[in-house]
């Protein structure tokens, strides 16, 4: 059963875990840092090759704002679907998580209110750094990068951010079940995941050029439609269906999610059997 | 200072380092995960646009990182997790040399990411057969000094790591990224064709990293030899020895203070 207000506490628990460390807005500001820098180095690739592979290969703004705003998209996924691996990982190994599980609630009520406060500061981070890109590459490269920003673009974005929660949580619940149950490369996982994010979503590059059928399943990747419905919001000039992309990202959402809560729960289950659930080396 | 028990510490730390990669066969595995996707993925950044004579750049800065990733979180941060971990108050009680264990953690670090390094090149070249012309002594060479002087700079690092508590992981954070951008590990970040403004390039050039990479593209990419890249080995032999001082000194400081404000051991603060 759902309790809105263990949901809220966990969410109020990330937000201290993340931003208290030190003054918040601070924190907030260096967590802007490596979402801004990751999303330049990309631009800047597209930059450089474009500009200097001879006349075959034109530099393009609609190009570039397609990259800068595929690999910010890509950083903020990356940057909270792999939360719920760090909270139960870092629980268990600063004994936070057994005064969790000891609790009526499941430990995943626990893991979704991690991962949505870290999605409220992930968007708040990832559009301060799309923003911070998108002035210095205009700056760096002598260029506007056309974007279109209106309240209805936004709203847009806003509603394709939210699309894709279902997804990552079931991501998140995925790698989570195995942080459960191991002691081992689960701080490595979170690695792994985000550069198949990189390849497989389309944050950089069409998956049209991957091979057959990788092409196919990489196309319908929630996480894939999801940064393709935003490019259709704010890239003006970039060819696809918002509503299709929307829904694509919706379904595949929905279906993360059930197959991450049912592994989750049967990993949680299974680890409580056996007693591993505390213990910092499983 | 004597010569043996100093050696015999750096080599006890690096056969740490090397069991705890290599003890465990799908350690190698995993490790190689972020550097060789990365790489991939911007391998077939610069293929989908026709860059095509640029993706050596990605390969390369895809063996980099490996060992840039590992200077930050098993050099830099090593410290800082042994202070948890209530390793560090064995370390200073022993009569073990501080700079012996970081070096030999920096030995086993080098041999453990190489298994990395050549899986980046290993699969960069089967899938993508980049376009090579190199003076080979030249790039070992600059491979040799860039790693020297990246681990040296990473040593110094750890000793100041020593001054933070939680802040710790999330100063590597802030790091890890934007230097990977301003050293220009997957396009070249100083020279004509670096898209910086030459403020930016010269505080990048205070990175070994950045002035490796450049030699390295140079070397690799382009043929020239160690007369012709002369200025960036010097560079970063000097750095080497400046990183090592500075790290000596900071280690002794920070050891110091540790011990008289009584913070040197507290596991989390």
């Amino acid at each position: 059963m759902i309790s809105f207000r263990s949901l809220f506490a966990s969410a109020w628990m990330g937000i201290q875990h993340d931003l208290a460390w030190t003054y918040p807005p601070v924190s907030l500001a260096l967590q802007v840092v490596a979402p801004f820098a990751s999303a330049m180095t990309v631009s800047m690739i597209y930059w450089f090759g474009s500009s200097n592979s001879g006349p075959g290969v034109l530099f393009n703004p609609t190009q570039l704002a397609y990259v800068l705003v595929g690999s910010t998209l890509y950083a903020h996924v990356a940057a909270y679907a792999w939360v719920p691996t760090v909270a139960i990982a870092e629980g268990k190994n600063l004994s936070v998580f057994q005064h969790i599980y000891l609790t009526a609630r499941s430990t995943a009520l626990y893991v979704a209110g991690r991962a949505l406060s870290s999605f409220a500061i992930s968007v708040t981070t990832s559009i301060a750094a799309l923003a911070a890109a998108y002035y210095v590459l205009g700056s760096f490269l002598s260029t506007t990068v056309p974007l279109t920003v209106t309240p209805v673009t936004a709203l847009m974005l806003g509603i394709a951010l939210v699309a894709d929660i279902p997804a990552a949580l079931g991501l998140g619940y995925l790698l989570g079940a195995y942080s459960l149950y191991a002691s081992k490369f689960e701080w490595s996982l979170p690695g792994y995941v985000a550069g198949l994010l990189m390849v497989f979503s389309g944050a950089l590059f069409p998956p049209s050029i991957l091979p057959y059928p990788v092409s196919v399943g990489a196309t319908y990747l929630p996480f894939t439609q999801f940064i393709a419905a935003a490019r259709v919001a704010i890239v003006p000039g970039v060819s696809g269906n918002y509503l299709y992309s929307l829904s694509l990202c919706v379904l595949g959402g929905a279906i993360f999610l059930v197959v991450g809560l049912a592994v989750y729960f049967a990993a949680e289950k299974k680890a409580r059997k056996d007693g591993v659930i505390d213990r910092r080396m499983a | 200072m004597e010569t043996r028990p100093w050696l015999r510490t750096m080599k006890a730390r690096a056969l740490v380092r090397l069991w705890s990669i290599f003890g465990e066969r799908l350690w190698i595995v995993v490790n190689m995960g972020f550097p060789i996707l990365s790489s991939l993925a911007l391998s077939l950044l610069y293929y989908s646009i026709g860059a095509t004579g640029y993706i050596g750049f990605a390969i390369l800065g895809g063996v980099m990182v490996a060992f840039w990733g590992n200077v930050l979180w098993s050099m830099a941060s090593q410290f800082n997790w042994d202070k948890q971990e209530g390793l560090f108050e064995i370390y200073l009680t022993s009569p073990a040399s501080l700079s012996a264990i970081l070096i030999g953690m920096s030995f086993g670090g080098i041999i453990g990411t190489a298994p990395s390094a050549a899986m980046v090149i290993g699969i960069g070249w089967v899938l993508f057969h980049p376009v090579v012309a190199a003076s080979w002594g030249a790039v070992l060479l600059t491979f040799l000094l860039t790693l020297v002087s990246l681990y040296a700079m990473g040593m110094t690092l750890s000793s100041l790591y020593l001054t933070y508590g939680r802040e710790a992981e999330s100063m590597n954070n802030v790091l890890q990224e934007p230097v990977s951008m301003v050293s220009g590990l997957y396009f070249p970040a100083i020279g004509g064709a670096s898209p910086f403004p030459f403020a930016i390039q010269a505080v990048a050039s205070l990175i070994p990293l950045t002035i490796g990479m450049d030699a390295l593209r140079k070397s690799l990419f382009r043929g020239m030899d160690v007369g012709s890249i002369w200025p960036s080995l010097v560079t970063l032999a000097v750095m080497a020895v400046i990183f090592l001082v500075i790290s000596n000194f900071a280690l002794k400081a920070l050891e110091n203070r540790g011990r008289r404000d009584g913070t040197i051991a507290v596991r989390i603060r």
